[in-house]
């Protein structure tokens, strides 16, 4: 095999993984934070989707077809979804703070089934998709999608904003800590359902706003959030719950692996992929970069 | 309210499907089926028409005009007093999911608890086999409309179901036929296959590559890409295909999955690269792709309208359809077939003049029928209806605001040149059923 095809696999398979980790940030972020296993993030990530849609085609029928309305469509599908997530956090998800695991699952699993039935009602059946008119470019003899050199940017543009705010900032020093303990971060007096709220408005902005970069890659459609939020777990699993370098690590070597296993063995990529998935629970469950100080 | 009306609300609840459309439909339905209007007719016993088709999954997006297109065609013969001008008909709607499982237990509430007589319908081949051993148990009639795989009517036969699509077999049969004159005209040598990994795509991927190596022995398959349904992200797929640098490639890729791997290669050039022919590219693809489908593509066909333009019923599902839905909504592929099953029981129906089931099966043995696409006849062994499969290079019509595949390049591959196997070896691939 020639270097050039083994370069373009590695360009896919890095494409796919910053697709996952936008997919799985907020959710790492939110489980890590707030101990909530949240089964509607994919199906939030679609909603985020479909408002960014239904922005880009309200702008392009307003100001004239362009591109770069792709821009404000998607900051506004994240800045509605965040607060679409703030209140979520307020009304549903605050009361399960005190309830059991299966109480809190059952929640979410719920929010799955009415929102995806609530996007239905709005949206309907049909697909929905945008056109940026997106032409491929010549490389290395062969052909690559520039937008995904878009997608590749944006993950790595994210996960140092994330970083920023974890390791730099007052608020996300305090998130931060409250991954480790959240009784000591409350007893110095810092209001933590204020800090939740915040968290599961900014993991929901997050995965909103992943909806809104796939956007011109695949046509939003019912049914999506089923299909990927498992490979969301894979990610957040390897990486370790709570860990945004565990995240971005375990999403390239996902996306990595799962690329070249379509090379190499196509029938097994997907059980290469859980095959690490049971090896990382083997050897360290919390995941690579987890921690195992939450008990 | 009546019972009746209540089913109608709830059969609208169910649906949610593009929902001011629908409730104008159905209420148009409903209402004819309940006013005693038809003054004389005497009203006999209603008719119960059970559907099952999938308002979430892969094949949503395809059937979406197929469940609007029922209640429509119901309404129709519903103004005239019903089947035989006096049995009404109703139609009990459950959302099957796209689920094998899901679909069985919803075949066998409806026969149970709501007495239907027929179940027309299914999207997923996988849930057609299921609800197939349900319908045979309770000797109630099933029309596949668009489930294809050959099993349906040859392995799983029985006698209380019928085909309306062309199968697996017979699809990509005609996908041979396109491909071995393009084989022998190119020089092609080696192709890579990619499908869904389920029932149908490998159904139709063997249909494929044992029929090729008949019409074209000189192309070699290098690679097999099978991915699970639902796939999002197709770009490794694309590379690897691209790295291979196949003559050709062949696709088993229908529904969502379809539209997702179409603009996700078309954006990435592979089509500029690895000639991709006969993708099933139905009326859906060429109405909801109209500015991303790569032009000059091979495309396969199911029902396309404008290959049957001079048919008076093709003419009156356009006319129908698109006076509903709006001027740019021809009906699509999956739409046509659920007329012609309608139509067609309706025909049987008349035939028999009964609406007992056994009647009616028996009427539709080895019948001939009006039907979109012609008079077609069923085919005796099989109970598979003798529809063509259409293969043509997708062109930018001047009459449509869609591309359609172009007129001089398409094949109409007719039903009978290409269902494999002979009735003798389809007699011993049927199971043993009690």
């Amino acid at each position: 095999m020639d270097l050039s095809a083994f370069t373009i696999q590695l360009f896919s398979g890095l494409s796919r993984a910053m697709v996952l980790f936008l997919l799985s940030a907020g959710l790492s972020l939110i489980f890590g934070v707030m101990n909530i296993l949240n089964f509607a993030h994919a199906t939030l990530w679609l909603a985020g989707g479909y408002v960014t849609y239904s922005m880009f085609d309200f702008m392009s029928g307003r100001f004239g077809a362009s591109p770069w309305l792709l821009l404000p469509a998607i900051l506004g599908a994240t800045a509605v979804m965040t607060a679409a997530g703030f209140a979520l956090e307020r009304f549903l998800i605050r009361r399960t703070y005190d309830r059991e695991l299966p109480e809190q699952l059952l929640l979410t699993f719920a929010l799955v089934l009415i929102i995806g039935d609530l996007i239905k009602l709005v949206w309907g059946v049909e697909n929905r998709r945008i056109s940026l008119g997106i032409e491929p470019i010549e490389m290395l003899d062969t052909f690559v999608n520039p937008y995904h050199f878009v997608i590749i940017a944006t993950g790595v543009a994210v996960a140092a904003g994330l970083w920023f705010f974890l390791h730099r900032t007052r608020f996300g020093k305090i998130v931060r800590a409250a991954v480790y303990s959240r009784s000591m971060v409350s007893a110095l007096g810092i209001p933590i359902p204020a800090i939740y709220a915040g968290v599961f408005a900014l993991g929901v902005g997050l995965a909103a706003f992943a909806g809104g970069v796939f956007l011109p890659l695949l046509p939003m459609s019912l049914g999506v959030d089923h299909d990927i939020i498992v490979q969301c777990f894979a990610v957040v699993v390897i990486g370790g719950f709570g860990s945004m370098l565990g995240t971005f690590v375990a999403a390239v070597i996902v996306g990595v692996v799962y690329s070249f296993s379509i090379l190499f063995w196509p029938d097994g990529a997907l059980a290469m992929v859980f095959l690490i998935v049971i090896l990382v629970l083997i050897w360290r469950p919390w995941g690579l970069f987890g921690t195992e100080l939450r008990s | 309210m009546s019972t009746t009306d209540r089913k109608w609300e709830a059969l609208i609840d169910n649906l949610k499907v593009s929902r001011r459309d629908f409730v104008f439909t159905s209420l148009a339905a409903g209402a004819l089926s309940l006013t005693p209007r038809f003054a004389g007719a005497q009203t006999a016993k209603p008719y119960k028409l059970g559907v099952l088709l999938p308002s979430t999954g892969t094949g949503a997006n395809y059937v979406e005009n197929a469940i609007k297109g029922i209640p429509l065609a119901v309404a129709e013969i519903n103004a005239k007093g019903g089947f035989l001008g006096k049995h009404p008909i109703e139609i009990v709607y459950r959302d099957d999911q796209t689920k094998p499982d899901v679909g069985a237990r919803e075949a066998k509430s409806i026969i149970l608890n709501d007495k239907v007589q027929t179940i027309i319908g299914t999207y997923s081949s996988a849930v057609a086999l299921a609800i197939e051993e349900i319908t045979h148990e309770h000797k109630v009639l099933h029309i596949a409309a668009t489930s294809n795989s050959s099993k349906i009517t040859q392995d799983n036969y029985s006698p209380y179901t019928y085909q309306f699509c062309p199968d697996s077999n017979m699809q990509s049969g005609a996908v041979v036929v396109a491909v071995s004159k393009m084989v022998k005209k190119n020089n092609w040598k080696s192709y890579v296959s990619i499908g869904q990994d389920y029932e149908w795509g490998r159904d139709t991927h063997k249909g494929f590559t044992t029929e090729l190596v008949k019409a074209a022995p000189q192309a070699k398959e290098i690679k097999q890409l099978w991915f699970k349904l639902g796939e999002t992200d197709f770009t490794s797929y694309i590379t690897a295909i691209m790295a291979a640098k196949p003559d050709f490639l062949f696709g088993a890729i229908a529904g969502k999955d379809s539209e997702t791997f179409l603009q996700q290669a078309g954006q990435m050039g592979l089509f500029k690269r690895v000639p991709f022919p006969g993708g099933l590219i139905s009326v859906t693809e060429l109405r909801q792709l109209r500015k991303t489908l790569p032009r000059g593509i091979i495309g396969l066909a199911r029902c396309p309208f404008f290959a049957h333009l001079k048919e008076p019923l093709m003419q009156k599902y356009i006319k129908m359809h698109r006076a509903k839905f709006g001027d740019d909504n021809y009906p699509d592929d999956w739409a046509c077939m659920h007329y012609d099953a309608v139509y067609g029981l309706e025909q049987a129906i008349n035939k028999a003049k009964s609406i007992e089931t056994e009647a009616v099966v028996k009427a539709l043995k080895g019948a001939t029928l009006d039907t979109c696409r012609g008079k077609r006849t069923m085919r005796d062994c099989s109970n598979q209806l003798d529809v063509p499969s259409y293969v043509g290079e997708v062109w930018d019509s001047p009459d449509y605001p869609f591309p359609i595949y172009k007129p001089d390049t398409m094949i109409v591959v007719e039903g009978h040149d290409v269902w494999t196997p002979k009735c003798e070896d389809v007699e011993k691939l049927k199971k043993k059923r009690a």
